[in-house]
């Protein structure tokens, strides 16, 4: 059985390369078929915010990709739920579905499934 | 399953360690690492919000980082050192380090 | 038990340093290091370019030291390093850049070897930030 990874990705798009470098690692094991999981949690959620324009910044658009992610085996992908709501987005407006919005306790839960973790 | 939590963030312009305290489990653990430490400076709001989880946390601290900083560190935390570190990894199911 | 670290800070960050003891206590201890990962930041820790004052710690070069003398797996994800300035001769020559930066012990490989070493091991450990 191949153990299990959580990626929980806490950056904003606009920051640096982390958001963009937690999606790299989360399409290589999804290109290996292995278990794994993205959680987006802090400020890791304003990527999920819809219509954003990386040309404005001249920066490479990783919204498509996010969106893919289910095509390239990536298939449970989450949000914190406080973390939307500290930054006024709705859970039914994001830009990648399906997703699973998760409140704080069942975050804890989520981590003990997976046997390993990378927050980023 | 529990987890170790390790965060080395200063506590006071970060929220990486409240971000943890609300996602923890009932079985996990926090390691007080580099400027994490910080948090257990005496009356500020990083301490209290530990201080209110004595009993069901287990928190830990790298004892390099608490002595060059010169904290004094209460009862119920453990110092640990880096064999101490490596034996909380080994005892907990996964280390979960807020980069 | 079996360790994949992963680091993701430079060497002058003490998140380097602390990997690096880490890794000797684990080493110490009886246990076995699959793999070292450098990720992000964590390639700067790799760079044979860092010159480190004499009164300061060369961190990069006990890290060098560290993977040699244990014959480590020392890995440096080759799109972080490329994106960061860190090449080898063969990617220097490859895209026309005027010097290599990053020699033995490190092997520049993707992605797939962070995902290999997690499998591979017991525990995955990841250090960054300060």
């Amino acid at each position: 059985m191949p153990k299990s990874l959580l990626i929980i990705s806490r950056q904003s798009p606009w920051s640096g390369p982390s958001a963009r470098e937690a999606l790299d690692i989360a399409l290589a094991g999804g290109a290996f078929d292995l278990p794994l999981g993205m959680l987006f949690m802090d400020d890791g959620v304003l990527q999920l915010m819809p219509s954003q324009r990386a040309s404005a910044l001249q920066q490479k658009d990783i919204s498509a990709n996010l969106q893919a992610l289910s095509m390239f085996g990536v298939e449970d992908l989450f949000a914190c739920h406080t973390s939307l709501a500290e930054r006024g987005l709705s859970p039914t407006e994001l830009s990648v579905e399906p997703l699973q919005v998760l409140r704080d306790q069942d975050i804890a839960a989520l981590i003990d499934r997976y046997d390993q973790v990378i927050t980023i | 399953m529990s987890t170790l939590h390790v965060l080395s963030h200063s506590p006071f312009a970060d929220s990486r360690l409240s971000s943890c305290l609300r996602v923890l489990g009932s079985h996990d653990a926090i390691l007080l690492c580099g400027d994490a430490t910080y948090a257990l400076t005496p009356s500020t709001t990083a301490r209290q919000t530990l201080d209110a989880n004595v009993g069901s946390l287990a928190l830990f601290v790298l004892d390099e980082d608490a002595k060059a900083r010169n904290l004094t560190l209460p009862d119920w935390v453990k110092s640990v050192d880096y064999p101490g570190f490596v034996a909380l990894s080994v005892q907990y199911d996964k280390v979960n380090t807020w980069l | 038990m079996k360790f994949a670290i992963a680091l993701y800070s430079p060497a002058h960050a003490p998140s380097s340093r602390r990997a690096l003891l880490f890794a000797e206590a684990a080493l110490a201890g009886g246990h076995e290091i699959v793999r070292l990962f450098f990720y992000q930041d964590g390639v700067h820790s790799a760079s044979s370019n860092v010159v480190t004052p004499q009164d300061e710690l060369d961190v990069p070069a006990l890290w060098r030291d560290f993977v040699t003398q244990h014959q480590l797996d020392g890995v440096v994800c080759i799109a972080a390093g490329l994106r960061r300035g860190i090449l080898n001769t063969q990617e220097a020559e490859r895209y026309s850049r005027s010097a290599a930066n990053l020699a033995e012990p490190w092997d520049l490989s993707g992605l797939g070897q962070l995902h290999d070493a997690v499998q591979a091991a017991d525990r995955l450990i990841c250090f960054g930030g300060p």
